[in-house]
Parts: structure tokens; sequence; C-alpha cells
């Protein structure tokens, strides 16, 4: 049976265990670079066309470095401040995700299985990066595939749906984990308390 | 002067006062006289016949341009009137891009409508269509007043409203533009348009297709930076 995180002891355990996981230099790294890579999964996945584009043009090197890096929330203008937010937010998560994955791979061995969640976090962040940006981009592509009409698109959060559904489906990840990771240790301190 | 210089200078020249034009009007959305159809207005005209091998630019000849088409730099814009993000974009960087890269003649803006998102985009769309074979001017009136006023369109309100702004921001016949949406008279140059995204792969609004010297360089997605233009069109 799959456990959903419904106590507030549930979010606890979650919470000890990132903290205990990513205060580790190593997997502050780990985290910051998942993080990054994600983000520029997210953005990338966007304009692929452009960035590879960018890197073969006769312009300058500044000029190459410029274009790419406003790609990004906050940077250039692609995104509002709530959808660069949620973005990054939904990033960094799935940095934290990645980083507690690495650590109970490496501690504890780990099936391939419970990996999933993170895989589908992942999917739906950049679905909600495409469609936070470009509207309805991907999912008129997707409902195209689907034979339905891209007249009865209607998203009242402007396509924000699916970077919320990718933190939720990030923060189960990172539930099942810390979850899988109960009555063992992170630096010699307990994961689970009381 | 040379005539690269020459044209720098008429452009500049015709920024600034489309500019003061500009920030003399009412709500900056309206009619010839005070808003987009003024500030454009020197940028909008005979612009010359160019052939790019790209299937975005099919039928480019025919498509609202602003500056001339035969410039360093060209965009070729899919937009749709319904789509949020398109409005982001026209506030955001399109106003950069008039000032910095089409007023002083360096890039040319060609709009295609691309109506995908919303159903209301799509007479939108037609209405912008028959108002550019109207007055052309005209046409990116209506297209700043439909990002302006997005959130007020829908479905069975856009033909009225549309009909309304003609009639009384500008010198077309709002009527006659609306008869042509319901009698489908520009369905034809809708779907030049929509042929020519759909050819290019434009998976969605607002997509821009950059071009230097004649040669297609990338493709935009999303309501992306100026700097992004600047940098592949004159960088």
């Amino acid at each position: 049976m799959v456990r959903l995180p419904t106590r507030s002891a549930d979010w606890r355990l979650m919470g000890r265990t990132a903290r205990l996981v990513v205060t580790i230099p190593t997997y502050a790294v780990v985290t910051l670079a998942g993080g990054l890579v994600a983000l520029t999964l997210f953005v990338g996945s966007l304009n692929v066309t452009l960035v590879l584009d960018t890197l073969s043009l006769p312009i300058s090197a500044a000029a190459k470095a410029e274009t790419l890096l406003s790609l990004y929330p906050f940077v250039g203008s692609a995104y509002t401040s709530v959808q660069g937010g949620l973005l990054v937010v939904v990033a960094l998560a799935l940095g934290v995700n990645v980083a507690m994955l690495a650590y109970h791979f490496r501690e504890h061995g780990l099936s391939l299985q419970q990996s999933g969640g993170s895989v589908a976090g992942a999917v739906l962040g950049a679905l909600g990066a495409g469609c936070a940006a470009c509207g309805s981009a991907i999912l008129l592509g997707l409902l195209s595939l689907l034979g339905i009409s891209t007249s009865l698109l209607w998203l009242p959060l402007d396509g924000l749906e699916f970077a919320l559904l990718a933190l939720v489906v990030v923060l189960l990840s990172t539930y099942w984990l810390a979850d899988g990771m109960r009555g063992g240790e992170i630096q010699g301190c307990p994961v689970e308390l009381g | 002067m040379d005539e690269r210089t020459r044209r720098r200078f008429v452009g500049t020249a015709g920024g600034l006062l489309a500019g003061l034009a500009g920030c003399l009007g009412d709500d900056g959305g309206g009619g010839s006289g005070s808003d987009g159809a003024t500030t454009t207005s020197g940028l909008v005209g005979e612009s010359a016949d160019v052939t790019f091998d790209h299937e975005s630019a099919t039928g480019i000849n025919d498509q609202p341009t602003l500056g001339d088409r035969d410039w360093q730099g060209v965009i070729v814009a899919f937009e749709d009137p319904s789509c949020p993000t398109c409005r982001r974009f026209d506030r955001n960087t399109f106003p950069q891009i008039r000032s910095d890269l089409v007023a002083t003649g360096d890039v040319a803006y060609v709009f295609r409508g691309y109506p995908v998102v919303y159903p209301w985009g799509e007479p939108a769309s037609h209405a912008l269509e028959a108002t550019f074979a109207r007055d052309p001017a005209a046409m990116w009136a209506l297209k700043r007043h439909y990002f302006d006023q997005q959130d007020q369109f829908s479905t069975d309100n856009v033909l009225d409203r549309t009909g309304a702004f003609l009639n009384g921001r500008t010198d077309v016949d709002g009527d006659a533009v609306v008869a042509d949406v319901e009698s489908d008279a520009s369905a034809d140059a809708v779907q030049t348009d929509l042929d020519a995204g759909q050819a290019a792969g434009a998976s969605g609004t607002p997509t821009f297709y950059l071009f230097r010297n004649g040669e297609y360089q990338t493709t935009v997605s999303g309501a992306q930076d100026f700097t992004v233009f600047e940098n592949v069109l004159t960088g």
C-alpha cells in the first residue's frame, strides 16, 4: 500500500531527513548541482533549437553567454515572478530529492523502483516550465496527439498546474525516500526521533 | 550619407517622433493618432520583397511588417491575440525591439497570426487580417488593443469589441471588418499563416523565427528577453 504524508510527523520526518542529508557538504553540492541541472533542463527544454544554434552562431562568446543566461527565470523576461519562483522551488526540491537518492543509494542500497518519483517529478517540472513559459505549447502537442481539439484548452493558472503537480510528485518521492530511511542514521543522527 | 546611415537616421527620427506621439496617447492602446497605430506609423509602409528559404517565411511578402524586410535582421513572429504569454512579450520585449532594433533600421518585424490558444483568438486573427487589408497601421493598433484588453475578450464579444474599437479609434470601418470575419473573407490569409507555422514546427505561441542577412538563424519560443533577439540579430 502506498503511504502518503498525511500526518505532521510525516512532514517532520521528511524535513529532518532532508536537512541531515543536505548539511553534509558533499550532498549540499549535489543538491545545488542537481537543482541547477533541473532548472537548466526545464528552461532549455523549451528552447532546444535556440540553445544549440546559439553555440554555433557567429556572435561573441559574451553575447552567447548573455543569450543563454537570459533564458533563466529572474535573469530574462520569459517567466513571471510567480512562474520563476515556482520553477526554482521545483528545481531545488528536485535537487534535494536527488541528493537524498544519492545518499540512500550509496549508504543503504536502493531499488531502482524508488527513483521513479524523481523521474516523474523531473518530467512534470519540464512540462511546467514549458507551459508556464509558452502558454500551452507542450500541452497543445500532447492534446493534438490524443486528437483533442486545441480550442478546448483552458488552464486557469496558464500552465503552472504542471509545475505545481511536479512539486507534489517530488515531495511525495522525497517522503518515500525519507520513509525508506526510517530507522537508519545520517551522520550519526537517527533519522526518526521518538 | 550612405544608404545604411540614411536608413538609420530616418528610422531613428521616426522612432523619436513615434515615441513622442505614443507618450501623448490616452491609453497607449487606442487608434490612429494616439496609440500603436501612430507609434508604428513611421515603420509601416512599403517593404521590399524578399525570399527566405524557410517554411516560416512562406508568403512573407504579404504579411504585416514593421520596417523593411531586406534589412539586416528579420523576425517572423507567430502570435495569438488570446495568448497570455504573447501579451507578456508584447508588454515586456516588443517595445524595446521596436525602439532599439526596428526604429534604428536594423531589424524588421513580421507579424503572423497563429490562433491556437483560446477560441476567441481565431476570429481576432481574422479581424487582424481584414484590418490589415484596409490599413496596416490600424492592424498594429488592433493587435495592441487585443493584448492590452486581453482579459476582457471572449468568443461572445470579440467581434462587437473589435468593431467598436476600429470604428471609434481608427479610420477603418469596423462594421466592414466584422462582416469580413463573419463571411470568412480572410480565411485564406489566416490559413496561410497557420500552414506556415505548422510547416516550420511552431508548437505554440509566441514563436519567433530569426533571419540575418537572409539566412535563417534560430527559433525562439516564449516571451524571451530582448537580449536574445538583439544578440542573435545584431551581436
